[in-house]
């Protein structure tokens, strides 16, 4: 199998395109609004998923070690850490880069990305910061449910979303403790977690 | 991540809104970037051409662009009034390999997109994304002065993934320079372009009449 540091030159975003793709995002919303544009982003988000190929482990560990080395379909656009057995930390949004060079070139990022994230949060799952987090969070829902280890589907649930300025979003306090078991870490631990890092998640059965 | 969640949904929206609606909807994409791009004025050619090579024209954001300074553009007066511009990577290659490796191949629709393209506006495109990006410069060029002159943008010569490849030859008459010479250019490059003076009088356009 070719490795990821072969690929990784030719990786490398375009700011082009992802400045394109964000005002191509705006023109939907400018047109369908708030929740038009949310159905849009989780419908963009799903039929990717659904057009990668499904996957099936013997055990974690091998579905783990596909995830550490950016081979499962679920990690195939982030960097991540397994902290735990189900814990998963992405070190940097795949988003960040598009955030960056549109705030550098176009200005102010348009506050209907945040409005689009609240819209999601109170609707579908508290969980996004931005619209970002919105294609991100339903495909992994979407990309987990392609994925089976020892025969058994694989669960996806957001812990905590982290903007490159800082901007975060927690899950309800009321699910912390149980997301906090599932994960295998502490709320002291979460907190170390999200000074430094872009997104924290499980992955469970 | 987003580039490529886009790229899965053109077959979609090529099913939904025809592909002549891709052309549409990318051809507003690349209008509505250059215009968010903001106005831009230089001297003279030369401070235009600095700017370029550090990254800090509009046109910049499409990745490593030489200003051919070989290639000068003249009007009828032997004045300079552009140059040609070459782009080193097509922008959406990392893209097309993000696919590849993610989803498996680039959706068919891609291929119908650029066909319907270049039958219908201007057979310049080899994929699908062309139309994003040479609207993209045709709309840019409006927005920059060269000496108070506003510029206009010919899109001349580009290179598919696969090779495939296109040449403007009206284009490159009008400009006086040889097809030839430009398919050369594609060897190590993927995207020529001329940017010069709007309404420039050119020594091609006088041979035509």
């Amino acid at each position: 199998m070719k490795s990821r540091t072969t690929r990784e030159p030719l990786l490398e975003d375009n700011p082009f395109v992802d400045v394109a793709a964000y005002l191509f995002l705006e023109d939907i919303a400018d047109k369908q609004g708030s929740a038009g544009m949310n159905t849009y982003l989780m419908s963009l988000a799903t039929s990717l998923a659904r057009s990668m190929p499904l996957e099936e482990y013997q055990t974690w560990e091998d579905f783990l070690d596909a995830i550490r080395s950016n081979e499962s379909i679920i990690t195939t656009f982030e960097d991540v850490i397994t902290l735990t057995e189900n814990c998963i930390i992405t070190t940097e949004c795949p988003f960040s880069k598009g955030w960056s060079e549109y705030t550098r070139r176009i200005g102010k990022f348009s506050k209907i990305h945040t409005e689009v994230a609240e819209y999601y949060n109170s609707t579908v799952k508290p969980g996004a910061v931005d619209t970002g987090c919105v294609i991100h969070q339903t495909f992994r829902t979407a990309a987990a449910e392609r994925i089976k280890v020892g025969g058994k589907s694989v669960k996806y649930a957001q812990i905590a979303a982290i903007l490159s300025d800082g901007r975060k979003k927690l899950a309800p306090e009321e699910w912390t403790p149980i997301l906090l078991e599932k994960a295998g870490v502490t709320q002291t631990q979460l907190n170390m977690i999200i000074r430094n890092n872009a997104c924290v998640w499980i992955l469970y059965q | 991540m987003l580039d490529v969640a886009l790229v899965s949904l053109i077959q979609d929206m090529s099913e939904k809104a025809g592909v002549d609606g891709v052309i549409q909807y990318w051809s507003r994409v690349g209008e509505s970037l250059a215009k968010r791009m903001g106005k831009e004025a230089y001297l003279g050619w030369p401070s235009f051409n600095v700017a370029l090579r550090e990254g800090r024209t509009a046109f910049s954001i499409e990745g490593e662009v030489t200003a051919l300074t070989d290639l000068a553009i003249t009007d009828v007066d032997g004045d300079v009034v552009g140059y040609i511009y070459a782009l080193k990577m097509c922008v959406f290659v990392p893209t097309i390999l993000r696919v590849r490796y993610s989803v498996g191949e680039v959706p068919k629709a891609d291929q119908l997109v650029s066909d319907e393209y270049n039958n219908s506006v201007r057979d310049s495109a080899v994929c699908n994304f062309c139309v994003i990006h040479q609207k993209f410069r045709e709309e840019v060029a409006k927005s920059i002065t060269v000496a108070d002159q506003p510029l206009e943008c010919l899109q001349l010569a580009d290179r598919g993934f696969t090779g495939e490849t296109k040449i403007s030859e009206d284009f490159l008459r009008k400009i006086g320079i040889n097809p030839e010479y430009v398919r050369s250019l594609l060897r190590n490059y993927a995207c020529v372009y001329a940017i010069l003076m709007k309404g420039a009088k050119l020594k091609g356009e006088e041979v035509e009449e």
